[in-house]
């Protein structure tokens, strides 16, 4: 057993990954995919194909648009049907890019064999650049574009620690797991690769010890390929171990202050997924156009449970219907795992770069306890990783206009895990308003910010003035 | 997709906890010290305890159809979990009119005038009991012997430990503490009379996770240093450490009334300098005070202090100095 976890808040969920024993299968290309253009974080990214256009598997399809961007390729090889603002998962209309699939014919440049190549080239900023010519993203959650935290911006510390996160500390979730038991190596040297990029810091690949399946298989992978500074490290479950904030306590024993980068601690942490992706770019030039999505719950009987390998972009409803059809039992379906996944409002909106999981829970296990009076006990406090009193926090936040307060007591620095909601009592919506007080008062320390920037800049001026005025 | 689906923000399911639960466990945890106080008191301890848990139902529902009109709260149990503890502090032998009296002033005044569960200042069956005491000092502090299904041959009514320290000096009442004392007490509040059973229920709350315990350690050490100081110091005059731990309320009181959620500190420092408050405030009135018990209006006394010391501690946060 490990001791290794992070020291402050955290709670045990039920431990339940009932797919966990399902090979990853392949899923087969559907008539029309639909590629979102908000699939990463930042800013969307532009089309550069015209209705009516052939396209090719692999084939850039839209350019990233901004610093934080990212780029998409085609999933398919077709015709460009049409370029419409269609809903996303939540029902936000998004622009789309989407394709009659004619077949799988893939761009010129890609390696499409199925042999591991694990010789590493020496050139950084060239696999920098594949990396983010391939739209590689980080796959654990917040899809931020993998090459600009890989390239952190000049004057920040030296990277001491790369952390693959193969913690997946979400219940019902796979993926992760299924990637480290199938494709340990290829993870391994993506992981290398980052490693080199980022000038060679200690790389430590963490996984929860609810999983010794794949850390023996991570091990084996690793003493095959012998690669130097690399270790797999075994943490005690508790969630959210994944969350980058709660590894780098766990691993490094250092807490990243409220509002850094993990890198001002000298951390860089990547998901496994992220690590496979990086490795499908720089090796094999393979664009991020797949990943890997477990479909699971409650309700599913193990046998209608799936790990499958999609294509980015397949409609969620195809997948669903490719796996069986939504269950009859199913009250909520989730987007990710049962504590920080997305409720899907419109099932029939894309997969993404993001989407990990199509999970179906039951009423009985998902519905909302009935709002009872706070009792006190703290049960919120003692369950937050980020140290903070939920309790406290909803009780400004219902006060109303209590912004000053909210940030002396760090509502900004929650990381919305849902900790506090899941283990209060009296079935407080701690959360939800919590939530909102942190847009509130995030919003409002960006308006200052703004603001002391724009005096500043005025300061600034008036006295260039002044001194153009005495000279 | 012609059916619909709940969409509501994370997280997507619960940890199987509810009030009623935490509520229930603190009656599992209370059941050994009620039912060695029905061996010993026997069917007049068995009424007093129905009627304080059915005055105490009842009075909470009257007040929230007809006073407050609004859904009724006694579900959570909560109101049960006062009645035991209130019956627990009484004398066995107490008339049905005055645990009436006991239920009211709990639920009515120290429970449900603050706006009920959850709000409360003051531990309602502590006020409750404190109410008693102060209206009906006579049959509060005349214990009947405990005589029930099982016989104690050497039992008496009439004083307590405690009481026996005023009448005959502290060592002579000293004398009557031995390892006997900590299974079952000489006459008392029901409820007092195995120290045994009550930390029984107390070590299966830590168990359970229901309480942290901070506050009771806290109450437990200021008790047994400021007794060994006085103690060695004039052995005549003041009690030990052991007679103290093991006598009156303090029990009861550390285990099950002190840490009451709603009405002690949030933090876990804060826990602990209001479980000194208690030790000392208790201490000082068993030595100097004119009562020979002082737990309850030791309780009472730093309630009033909870919300000052959850202004002054907070948690540790995640890189923040």
């Amino acid at each position: 057993m490990s001791k290794l976890t992070f020291s402050i808040g955290g709670v045990h969920p039920r431990d339940c990954k009932p797919a966990k024993d399902k090979a990853i299968e392949l899923l087969p290309l559907p008539e029309t995919m639909y590629m979102s253009m908000a699939q990463h974080l930042g800013a969307p990214a532009k089309p550069i194909v015209a209705v009516g256009d052939k396209v090719k598997t692999g084939q850039v399809i839209a350019e990233s648009a901004g610093f934080i961007s990212a780029m998409v390729h085609s999933p398919a090889s077709g015709t460009v049907k049409a370029i419409n603002p269609m809903p996303d998962i939540a029902g936000r209309m998004v622009p789309h890019i989407i394709i009659d699939v004619e077949g799988d014919e893939w761009v010129e440049g890609v390696d499409t064999g199925e042999d591991i190549v694990s010789e590493i080239p020496q050139d950084s900023l060239a696999m920098l650049e594949r990396i983010k010519a391939c739209g590689v993203v980080g796959l654990g959650g917040a899809t931020f574009p993998t090459h600009i935290k890989l390239n952190p911006a000049p004057g920040s510390p030296k990277a001491e620690a790369l952390l693959i996160n193969g913690s997946e500390c979400e219940p019902f979730l796979t993926s992760d797991y299924r990637l480290m038991l199938e494709r340990p190596k290829r993870i391994i040297i993506g992981a290398a690769i980052m490693q080199q990029i980022l000038g060679g810091p200690k790389c430590s690949i963490c996984i929860e010890d609810n999983k010794p399946e794949a850390v023996t298989s991570m091990r084996n992978a690793l003493a095959q390929l012998g690669y130097p500074d690399m270790e797999v490290v075994r943490l005690k479950k508790k969630y959210p171990q994944g969350s980058e904030k709660q590894l780098i306590q766990a691993v490094m024993r250092r807490e990243v202050g409220s509002g850094a980068l993990p890198i001002s601690v000298g951390a860089v942490v990547q998901n496994v997924t992220t690590a496979y992706a990086v490795y499908e770019a720089v090796q094999k030039n393979k664009p991020l156009i797949s990943n890997i999505m477990t479909v699971t719950g409650d309700c599913l009987p193990v046998e209608a449970q799936h790990n499958y390998e999609f294509r980015i972009g397949m409609p969620l409803s195809y997948i669903a219907e490719y796996a069986g059809g939504v269950p009859k039992a199913a009250a909520k379906i989730v987007s990710g795992g049962p504590m920080m996944g997305k409720a899907i409002a419109n099932l029939d909106a894309a997969s993404v770069k993001g989407s990990s999981s199509l999970l179906y829970l039951k009423h009985k296990t998902t519905k909302r306890l009935v709002e009872q009076a706070c009792i006190r006990c703290g049960h919120c406090a003692d369950a937050c990783p980020m140290g903070l009193e939920p309790f406290l926090l909803n009780r400004l936040y219902k006060a109303g206009n209590r912004l000053d307060e909210l940030e002396k007591h760090a509502v900004q620095d929650c990381i919305e895990c849902g900790c506090c909601l899941y283990s209060c009592p009296a079935g407080i919506p701690l959360l939800d308003n919590i939530r909102i007080a942190k847009q509130q008062v995030m919003s409002a320390m960006r308006a200052r910010a703004a603001a002391a920037k724009a005096s500043a800049e005025a300061n600034a001026a008036s006295e260039t003035k002044a001194e153009a005025k005495k000279q | 997709m012609a059916d619909s689906y709940i969409v509501s923000g994370n997280p997507h399911w619960h940890a199987p906890v509810s009030t009623r639960k935490i509520m229930l466990d603190v009656i599992i945890a209370l059941s050994p010290a009620v039912i060695v106080s029905f061996l010993f008191y026997g069917w007049s301890e068995i009424f007093v305890m129905l009627e304080s848990i059915a005055f105490c139902v009842l009075t909470e529902w009257a007040i929230t159809k007809f006073l407050m009109k609004k859904p009724s709260t006694i579900g959570d149990l909560s109101a049960v979990v006062t009645g035991i503890l209130l019956a627990m502090t009484l004398p066995a032998d107490m008339p049905w009119w005055i645990v009436l009296i006991g239920a009211l002033v709990s639920i009515g005044v120290a429970k449900m005038t603050f706006g009920g569960i959850g709000q409360n200042i003051f531990n309602p069956a502590i006020v409750g009991r404190v109410f008693l005491l102060i209206s009906f000092p006579a049959q509060m502090t005349t214990w009947p012997a405990p005589n029930g299904f099982i016989k104690n041959v050497d039992a008496f009514s009439g004083a307590t430990l405690l009481q026996q320290v005023q009448l005959l000096g502290a060592d002579k009442a000293e004398a009557l503490v031995n390892f006997g004392t900590l299974f079952e007490n000489i006459g008392g509040s029901a409820g007092e009379i195995s120290a045994l059973a009550l930390l029984v229920g107390w070590i299966y709350l830590l168990c359970r996770k229901v309480v942290k315990p901070w506050i009771t350690i806290s109450i437990f050490a200021t008790v047994a240093i400021i007794a060994g100081i006085f103690h060695s110091v004039d052995p005549m005059t003041y009690t030990g450490p052991i007679f103290n731990l093991l006598t009156g309320g303090i029990i009861l009181g550390s285990c099950f009334m002190a840490n009451d959620y709603v009405t002690s500190p949030m933090n876990d420092w804060g826990g602990v300098i209001y479980g000194f408050g208690i030790g000392f405030i208790l201490m000082m009135i068993r030595y100097f005070g004119s009562y020979p018990e002082g737990m309850a209006f030791a309780i009472l006394i730093m309630n009033m202090t909870v919300p000052l010391i959850n202004r002054a501690f907070h948690q540790r946060k995640y890189g923040r100095k």
